[in-house]
């Protein structure tokens, strides 16, 4: 086994590391948190500049053709800072399906401008009822002539409200919960019946609801074929759980790390309180379950890299083990900074407030073991 | 609601409760009553009932003088109504200070006003190098060469309402000569006075109700001293005792788990809802079993005040279990909202409960740190219960 780095993958993560140190201070983070878009327009055009927003699209279509690892790469690093610029939503999983299933004409239309940063994407995939299930999809798309009209409301959608295009699950056969009947649309948010109202998450992100009114979808914008969007959506998805868990496994980084840093200089009772063996074992808990969190994120990088969705009952116990130690983690390191530990003022509690967001995004622990053992 | 102890209920306690009950549903809130007028009214009503807005003070005090069943019926009945909010401060942490170790001149002057809930008090614990290690504050009371007053100069911190507090009970350091736990003065003084600066801190949840408190040349008279000078850490000690039972809020977790049933039986999934799924149903369980044991650590405890002695290892114990358990129905209450959890802010998304989960589950990662951390609290146990000695000490 090679778990070293290829040159180019070095060069990219050195770059991406070196912008968060430089930009994501948590003061300079929680500006950009309290600003009208919630990131940082400058940051988006550097990310276009050094070229990530094009890193995993296909060459023809005028991207660098890289693989899950490089979103790997990228998001771990992210996950240090706790980056807000929607490169999860436009580029992981907008540019994915698009590249997926679009058709040439649409992929030359979208993707010069989502590869130079100048046009986002955001996917709408969960609903009201759907809780974690990709495949329980209610809004739906009717034939009108050469058009479809969507009607529904999709919840929780990520960077919606900053997004140009918006790509819609909506059922065009079957019941509720079919997996066949599912079609992908590209949606402009512009367009009349689409309304698009933004809220923060408690991670300082970006969310949104989209309800859509008889909202008009030329043919020729389905992603896929009709009915068989469920599979691009499977493939999405499971590239979006690799991404969130990266940054998981990021943010659980410095987060042991900053436990294990402060630990060792708060004194209490006359001593350093790394002098407890409690708070040792701790520590040495928290970082057991990082690294086990790390193995099981190449492991199931490197088999999607090799057999696509064949990976996903690796990519279940990754995002399974992701929700429950990015809990322990947090919760612990809280725990062991006491009451600094719980105030905005530290980057701890930031830390620990994305790895909560990240255990719900597409499926819980529990929802995953589930799927592992099924 | 179940009983668990209904068995052992003897016919008076049965009629107490029934007291109780009706007390509570004749003066439960009215929809567009004015709040403030029906909180002062409630606590004026239970008065009347012989100290039932005071129930833990002692009868001399006006206290009730309940049996420990009787106080049992009292926090199961509350915990499942709606009444008044009421701050523990004066209440529950000062007042049994004053009544012990208190002159009369201050029991008369301060206790009246803490039962009418006229005066807002503060506690000033914690300091930014005393967490955990208490002892070990730093905040320096020097007696005036007259003895008239003391001047008093620190910094405190996590002082929970100090931006609403009228008054603040003050730890402070009098001697530093010898072993840390002595030489502290126990010192009570006005809030809003020259000297004594506010400084909000915004917990994770995103809300405001602890504060760092700075005081520069603080004139305390000497009057307002409780008990002798360096002898503050006695009179505390005894207070964080008082403080932990109350923290352990197994009544209300009791109420609160019925509650995060009912929002999982919200949430529907396929014919049946997240209720009936097996790793959600198993963790519901185990809380349940939970609570199951500590309600009756809980009623132990009682009864051993009853038989008059302290609330002492137990009171340790139930605030660990209790705290666990609080913050295992708010991370339970998170996962039932889904991705609605995550959502923050003034619009409302998703099932109603969702929101006030992520705040309260945010917020319950305190319960386990202020008080006397849970590290601190098996300290304490493992040394004066198992009476585990370290090498050396």
């Amino acid at each position: 086994m090679n778990f070293e780095l290829s040159e180019e993958q070095q060069l990219i993560q050195d770059s991406v590391a070196k912008f968060v140190q430089d930009n994501y201070a948590l003061e300079e983070r929680q500006k950009l948190v309290a600003g009208k878009t919630g990131f940082s327009a400058e940051h988006w055009s550097t990310m276009a500049e050094l070229g990530w927003l094009g890193l995993t699209v296909n060459e023809a279509d005028g991207g660098f053709g890289g693989n899950q690892i490089d979103t790997m790469l990228v998001m771990e690093q992210f996950g240090k800072g706790l980056v807000l610029e929607p490169f999860f939503a436009s580029i992981v999983l907008g540019a994915r399906a698009l590249g997926l299933g679009g058709s040439e004409a649409l992929r030359a239309e979208l993707m010069p401008g989502i590869i130079d940063g100048s046009r986002q994407l955001a996917l709408a995939y969960a609903e009201e009822q759907s809780r974690f299930d990709l495949d329980d999809v209610v809004t739906h798309a009717k034939v009108d002539g050469s058009d479809f009209v969507i009607n529904g409301t999709k919840c929780m959608v990520q960077s919606a409200a900053t997004a140009d295009q918006i790509i819609v699950s909506a059922r065009t056969s079957g019941g509720q919960t079919d997996r066949g009947g599912i079609s992908l649309f590209v949606v402009d948010a512009s367009a009349d019946g689409v309304q698009v109202t933004g809220f923060p998450t408690v991670d300082g992100l970006q969310s949104a609801e989209v309800k859509l009114t008889d909202v008009a979808v030329p043919a020729d914008r389905l992603i896929g074929e009709l009915d068989q969007g469920y599979a691009i959506l499977e493939a999405v998805a499971m590239d979006g759980i690799l991404a969130v868990s990266a940054e998981a496994v990021g943010a659980m980084e410095m987060l042991y790390k900053d436990t294990v840093e402060y630990i060792s200089e708060r004194e209490q009772f006359d001593h350093p309180l790394s002098d407890f063996q409690v708070l040792q074992h701790r520590m040495v808990d928290m970082f057991m379950e990082y690294e086990q969190c790390k193995s099981l994120l190449y492991r199931a990088t490197l088999e999607a890299v090799q057999g696509g969705t064949e990976a996903m009952r690796t990519v279940h116990a990754l995002k399974h083990y992701v929700g429950k130690a990015g809990v322990m983690i947090g919760e612990n390191a809280v725990q062991s900074h006491g009451g600094m530990g719980v105030t905005e003022e530290l980057r701890i509690g930031h830390f620990f407030k994305r790895l909560l967001v990240i255990d719900a995004q597409f499926g819980n622990s529990d929802y995953h073991l589930e799927k592992f053992a099924a | 609601m179940r009983h668990i102890v209904d068995i052992d209920l003897s016919p008076e306690d049965l009629q107490f409760q029934e007291e109780v009950q009706a007390f509570l549903t004749d003066n439960a809130y009215a929809h567009g009553e004015d709040y403030n007028a029906w909180r002062m009214k409630w606590f004026k009503l239970a008065r009347e009932k012989g100290g039932w807005d005071i129930p833990k003070w002692p009868v001399e005090f006006g206290g009730p003088g309940w049996t420990p069943t009787q106080h049992y019926i009292w926090e199961k009945e509350t915990a499942a109504a709606n009444i008044p909010w009421d701050l523990p401060f004066g209440l529950s942490m000062l007042a049994p200070v004053l009544m012990n170790y208190g002159n009369k001149e201050q029991q008369d002057r301060f206790l009246p006003d803490i039962r009418d809930r006229k005066v807002n008090w503060c506690q000033g614990y914690s300091e930014p190098g005393a967490g955990s290690d208490l002892a070990n504050l730093k905040t320096k009371a020097v007696l005036a060469d007259d003895g008239t007053h003391y001047t008093v100069n620190g910094t405190k911190i996590w002082t929970t309402l100090a931006h609403i507090a009228d008054w603040i009970f003050c730890l402070t350091r009098t001697d530093d000569s010898g072993i840390k736990q002595e030489g502290i003065t126990f010192l009570l003084f006005p809030m809003k006075q020259e000297g004594v600066e506010v400084k909000p801190i915004i917990t994770l949840g995103g809300s405001h109700s602890v504060n760092m408190v700075h005081f520069t040349d603080v004139k305390v008279p000497v009057e307002n001293r409780v008990g002798e000078e360096n002898k503050g850490w006695t009179y505390a000690k005894g207070l964080l005792q008082h403080e932990r039972t109350g923290l352990a809020g197994i009544s209300k977790s009791l109420v609160a788990l019925e509650k995060l049933k009912e929002q999982a039986r919200s949430v529907k999934r396929g014919n049946g809802t997240l209720l009936d799924e097996p790793s959600f149903r198993t963790k519901v369980a185990e809380l349940e079993v939970d609570l199951l044991a500590s309600e009756f650590t809980e009623l132990r405890s009682l009864a051993s005040a009853a038989a008059g002695s302290d609330p002492g290892p137990e009171s340790s114990i139930l605030k660990l279990k209790g705290t666990e358990i609080q913050q295992r129905i708010q991370k339970l209450t998170v996962e039932a909202g889904g991705l609605f959890s995550s959502a923050w802010g003034a619009l409302p998304v998703g099932p109603g409960f969702a929101r006030a989960g992520m705040s309260g589950y945010l917020a319950s990662r305190a319960y386990t740190i202020y008080g006397g951390a849970s590290e601190v609290q098996k300290d304490v146990i493992a040394k004066n219960v198992l009476g585990i000695k370290k090498s050396g000490s």
